[in-house]
């Protein structure tokens, strides 16, 4: 609620003009009644004509008014609702632009594009319900209650004593609902959930088997939907008889105690009309307002999913600083005030080649880890090096590269990139000076040459198509029927693992950073392309620092340096062949992987 | 989905799951008649009372000798309407259970009928479509046909029938207002034409713009560790920032738009009232109808009000359902597999012997290959090898039935696989995939996967086979840890242990490996690799993998290009043929390349 509070106060304008236009409907709906009873009461009982005729115009006129009126509500409500909407997606995005890895694996990306899209969704639904709807209700009751009271004081209490009634129901649907609506809409996670897995492992269930059990594991939960659904129907659905009910019988009362009181001359007839008219209205806009308490839970349960996300404070602080750019600026000068010289020093190394790169007594452990990940782990690479890592699943080869371009900072130790230490670098110039290729290449809906661009953006077409045949992308682009200008899908459903990994490098490489790095990115390829691309690669990276890391042995046996690691630790460091000699675990590696003669030969 | 069906059809299907629940639908309905008859007479006995009541006023008024209030035909009409209201309130109440009871009874049966096709459809079908577009038909489109259902079918049904009563009730009381009083009904469907057509296109707009949007955003999320490594924040901003807006833009158009009917039509219905009202005490001063008939024929034209109204959004509501009803119509109407073979591998002892003679085979028209002939020998390891994209699966593909052979005949024990019995078939096979497969539960649940029936120490064992034993005690729930649904919180390698721990279980014949070991580490891989031997050994094996060590042991080597099968024997066999297995196997060093 506060968030949708917040955003509105953009527009209060807007809101006012809602509220107001509110009026025009119940000035229709309210009016009319009120001016038939006049004519009832004085038109007909004193056979004027001419008055009738009066009082028919004046029903065109606010007729007239009061649509407008709910023009005008229809244009804030659409308004206000899609603008909000607008402004809390565009919130959410930008918080999510400034998570690292460790916030965006909190979340989980699937997680946060419903929340950016669906989630923000209800929410206008929601308040297009509030404005509409839940804004009328106490206008119409404060309205109809006035007119009721000026008609008949007596009467109007009759009509008081429902109130309490019917606002109490729903506050007991509103209560009973939302656990029921809840569960509902978990159970229809878990159908979503179980089809996409009947979808994805078509072939694994059908290799076992297992279609009988499928249908079994899946009718549990199907049976156990249709229960919560036919409680949630069937509880919605009563609540509107119900409540017609009670304003019903309020309706006799009413006419009961309307007969004595004609019976005794205090109430005119036409006034009784008007009366019922005003009690109709007034009941059904509280009726009405069940819909707020229908829609509350799940709107409230995507706006507290909205906000998880924007109260996350990205751990990495630098990275939002496009967000508050000065903020942090302001903040870092502050700090680093002696340091100014220092700040300058290293805008000029901006552009300039990195030196080395240290790792110096690095330990990590992940935010929500017990157990560190990496060790202690210490060594220097050189422009002009190439340093590779190798060692078993879980062994934090992974980990340990992913701390360069600070997707996870250093929990002990330092890194350091020209002896200053990472942490005190913007994170954006930082960034620059690397080239990083995932293990997972992830390109964008755009042309293939827009993706590669992608690394630099005022790249000249000699440069991204050099970067193209270095990382042996050449021969398929030109391949493809538009050549460089060929679309590259969504999810780049057209183009190969291989494929992807190679344009994820050549947009790397079109960049020109100081720091290569690998992460195991030759996995998807075949041996020959693997083997032409290094050679390929190693003509043109020259004097910058390359890390690679591999799970074959063949990738990385020409590494100046070799780093094994195992558990966190590094065991041994060394080229291809000291390695072989002196490290067991390097020796074992290499023996599943290589031949008898491969293994001599060195 | 090409064609779509019809709308007679898709009813005449979705009738087919409403059979079962009949009695209560018809129930239900019975019951809206009821209620909306008893609806209907309503305002004519609350008028009724009002007339009694303004005469008597009248008398009063004009001191008439005795005038009083006729308590007795007050109290009378107030106990006659006490039972309509109760009779009307528990008649909705009843509509409202047994539609939900019958309704919700259908759906479970259409969602289980849709889950049991999906296990009927051939791979084929799914191969050729996106995931999403089957996952949207399965949950959105049964989603959508349950709400309109449930919430349009009782509207519909009383909204047409209040409008013939509505109408015939004031018909009785006076003629003249009623005509009047029908003019809205032109006007209403002149104004709900004028504005559906444009906002239908504003809806549709606003779709696409939505489709967009989420594109937008899937594409930047996925691509997160791009954005960052390229400083790209500030452009995915401004690119999300753009649709957004549009977003906001057409979301904007298309609610205004689909706004303005509701009070347009209300404007007609508020000046015919006015009309009417001035008509009425015309008529009710020249004594031709009485207050009470005035009354209640307002009431008449607020009731009709109520259905014009929501013409154009029941219209949208029951269009969409219907689109969803096509949709899943047209898949329950795809063509399933079929899965009787005439020969009972029952009684047989398999031992799984494969043979390819002459096969023919091709995705689409072309065929990729031509004519293969491979003899596999019981307990055989056969390695598939080739480069990224040569058709490896596709062997596997064929195997399993997954695909049929277009020209020849795979044979295991010289039965063609045509022949049997596609669970017989299936029953032979262990399958570990590159792409692992688990399901949200636990691990034990994962593992006995295999085979349903095992005990407790198989499962383990199985585990224990595939050293991924020690890793599970590692959990802090062990075996009963929960597999979460991206199965994002184990990692790749042992994700992959855990299938072939699974395939283990299963304890089949022939062993399917695809390029099952390539995320294991290394050290890792050669203790599984030991595991594996043990597994192959009496089996006949296919393993898919790029690693050349595994081959060497190789008993058959297929080498496989463009979806052929191009060079087979063994290793020594085929580097002595200097073909391209030749090529391939010394390209793994980078210096032989740069030699040529």
């Amino acid at each position: 609620m506060r968030l949708i509070l917040q955003h509105l106060k953009r527009y209060k304008l807007l809101v006012a003009l809602n509220i107001v236009s509110v009026f025009g409907f119940a000035l229709v709906e309210l009016g009319i009644p009120t001016i038939v009873s006049e004519m009832i009461d004085e038109g007909v009982m004193k056979g004027d004509s001419a008055y009738l005729i009066q009082m028919g115009l004046r029903i065109a006129l606010i007729s007239v008014v009061g649509v407008m009126g709910t023009i005008l509500l229809g244009y804030c409500c659409a308004r206000i609702s899609t603008s909000v909407t607008r402004d809390i997606r565009q919130k959410v995005f930008e918080k999510v632009q400034s998570f690292s890895h460790s916030e965006m694996n909190q979340f989980g990306v699937a997680s946060l594009i419903t929340r950016t899209n669906n989630d923000a969704f209800q929410i206008m639904m929601f308040l297009n319900v509030i404005l509409r709807t839940a804004l009328m209700t106490p206008v119409m009751i404060v309205v109809s209650f006035t007119l009721t009271i000026r008609a008949s004081l007596d009467l109007s209490l009759v009509i008081l004593s429902t109130v309490p009634l019917i606002i109490l129901g729903v506050v007991i649907v509103g209560k009973v609902s939302a656990p029921i609506s809840e569960r509902q809409q978990s159970s229809l996670d878990n159908i979503n959930r179980m089809f996409r897995e009947n979808l994805t492992g078509v072939r694994v269930i059908r290799s076992f088997n297992n279609t009988e059990y499928e249908s079994e594991r899946f009718d549990e939960e199907n049976v156990n939907f249709m229960k919560q659904s036919k409680g949630l129907f069937k509880l919605m659905s009563s609540t509107e008889p119900v409540f017609f009910w009670v304003m019903n019988v309020s309706a006799l009362i009413i006419y009961f105690i309307a007969s004595r009181m004609i019976d005794t001359g205090d109430l005119q007839i036409g006034k009784l009309v008007a009366f019922m008219e005003y009690l109709f209205h007034a009941m059904f806009s509280v009726l009405l307002f069940c819909t707020v308490f229908m829609m509350y839970p799940r709107a409230s349960v995507s706006a507290k999913r909205i906000m998880e996300v924007l109260n996350t404070e990205p751990s990495i602080p630098g990275t939002d600083s496009f967000e508050d750019k000065e903020k942090q600026t302001i903040k870092e000068a502050g700090k680093d005030k002696a340091k100014d010289s220092e700040t300058h020093a290293e805008k000029a190394s901006g552009e300039e080649k990195v030196k080395s790169l240290v790792f110096d007594h690095v330990t990590f452990t992940y935010p929500d880890g017990e157990e560190a990940v990496l060790k202690d782990v210490c060594f220097e690479a050189k422009a002009g090096e190439t340093v590779a890592f190798i060692g078993s699943t879980g062994s934090g080869k992974s980990t340990l590269i992913q701390l360069i371009p600070r997707f996870y900072d250093v929990t002990e130790g330092h890194v350091f990139i020209d002896g200053v230490d990472v942490r005190q670098m913007q994170v954006e110039k930082l960034r620059d000076k690397i080239g990083y290729v995932p293990q997972k290449a992830n390109l964008f809906s755009g042309t293939i040459a827009e993706n590669i661009r992608f690394g630099k953006e005022d790249a000249s077409m000699e440069e991204v198509v050099h970067a193209a045949k270095v990382a042996q992308a050449y021969d398929f682009i030109m391949e493809k029927p538009k050549q460089f200008e060929e679309p590259v899908a969504e999810g780049a459903g057209n183009l190969s693992g291989g494929q992807k990994q190679r344009l994820s490098i050549a947009r790397a490489l079109v960049r020109k950073p100081s720091i290569y790095i690998y992460d195991d990115s030759f996995s998807a390829l075949d041996f020959k392309t693997d083997a032409r691309l290094r050679a390929c690669l190693k003509k043109e990276v020259t004097d910058e620092i390359v890390l690679i890391v591999a799970q074959r042995v063949s990738t990385i046996m020409d590494a100046d340096k070799i780093v094994v690691l195992d558990e966190g630790r590094v065991a041994a460091v060394g080229t291809h062949r000291q390695l072989l000699s002196s490290c067991q675990i390097y020796h074992e590696i290499a023996a599943s992987q290589l031949s008898e003669e491969e293994l001599q030969y060195e | 989905m090409n064609k779509k069906a019809g709308a007679k059809e898709c009813i005449k299907e979705i009738m087919v799951f409403v059979k079962p629940y009949k009695v209560k639908l018809f129930a239900a309905i019975a019951m809206v008649l009821l209620s909306t008859a008893i609806y209907s007479i309503n305002p004519s006995i609350e008028g009724a009372i009002t007339t009694q009541l303004a005469k008597d006023a009248g008398e009063i008024m004009a001191q008439t000798e005795g005038a009083h209030v006729h308590f007795d035909i007050v109290f009378r009409i107030i106990a006659i309407l006490a039972i309509c209201y109760t009779v009307r309130a528990a008649a909705i109440l009843l509509t409202a259970f047994f539609l939900t009871d019958a309704i919700q009874n259908t759906m479970h049966d259409l969602r289980a009928a849709l889950q049991k096709k999906i296990q009927r459809l051939p791979v084929r079908y799914f191969d050729s479509r996106p995931v999403g577009d089957v996952l949207s038909c399965v949950t959105n489109d049964v989603d959508t046909l349950s709400n309109a259902l449930q919430q349009t079918l009782t509207r519909v049904i009383s909204g047409v029938l209040t409008f013939l009563l509505a109408l015939t009730m004031m018909f009785r009381i006076n003629g003249w207002m009623a005509l009047v009083s029908l003019c809205i009904i032109p006007l209403t469907v002149l104004i709900t034409k004028l504005f559906v057509g444009r906002s239908q296109r504003l809806f549709r707009l606003q779709q696409k713009t939505l489709g967009e949007l989420n594109g937008t955003i899937t594409e930047l999320y996925s691509g997160f560790q791009e954005v960052l490594l390229y400083n790209k924040q500030k452009d995915a901003v401004k690119k999300f920032g753009d649709v957004n807006d549009r977003m906001a833009d057409s979301a904007f158009k298309a609610q205004f738009v689909s706004s303005l009917i509701s009070p347009c039509i209300s404007l007609v219905t508020y000046l015919t009232i006015g009309t009417v009202a001035v008509m009425g005490c015309f008529f009710v001063i020249s004594g031709a109808i009485q207050v009470g008939q005035l009354q209640a024929f307002i009431r008449y034209i607020w009731q009709i009000n109520d259905p014009l109204s929501q013409v154009s959004q029941l219209s949208a509501q029951i269009q969409s359902a219907f689109a969803a009803m096509g949709r899943i119509v047209t898949l329950l109407q795809e063509e399933e597999e079929e899965s009787e073979g005439t020969v009972s591998l029952k009684d047989r002892k398999i031992e799984g012997r494969v043979s390819f003679e002459h096969v023919q085979f091709g995705y689409d028209d072309e065929l990729l290959m031509k004519d293969v002939n491979v003899e596999v020998k019981s307990g055989q390891m056969v390695a598939i090898v080739g480069p990224t994209g040569a058709g490896k699966t596709t062997l596997m593909n064929l195997l399993m039935r997954f695909y049929d052979v277009k020209g020849g005949a795979i044979k295991i024990d010289g039965i063609d696989i045509r022949d049997m019995n596609r669970q017989e078939l299936h029953s032979l096979f262990s399958l570990v995939l590159q792409d692992t497969w688990l399901f949200s539960g636990t691990i034990y649940d994962n593992i006995r996967y295999g085979r349903l029936t095992a005990r407790k120490d198989e499962v383990i064992g199985a585990a224990k086979m595939a050293n991924v034993h020690h890793y599970i005690r590692t959990l802090s729930h062990g075996y009963d840890s929960m597999i979460n649904e991206a199965a994002n919180n184990i990692s790749q390698g042992e994700k992959q242990l855990l299938t072939i721990a699974r395939a283990i279980l299963k304890d089949p014949q022939i062993l399917i490996l695809d390029e099952a070991t390539s995320s294991v580490d290394t050290r890792l891989e050669k203790m599984l690799q030991d595991a594996m031997q043990k597994v192959m050994k009496g089996r006949t094996s296919f393993v898919i993998a790029h690693r050349l060590s595994t081959i060497r042991d190789a008993d058959l080597i297929l080498v496989v290009e463009n979806g052929d099968i191009v060079e087979q024997g063994t290793h020594e066999e085929l580097l002595a043929k200097r073909g391209v297995y030749e090529k391939l196997y010394h390209s793994q060093f980078a210096r032989n390349v740069i030699e040529e």
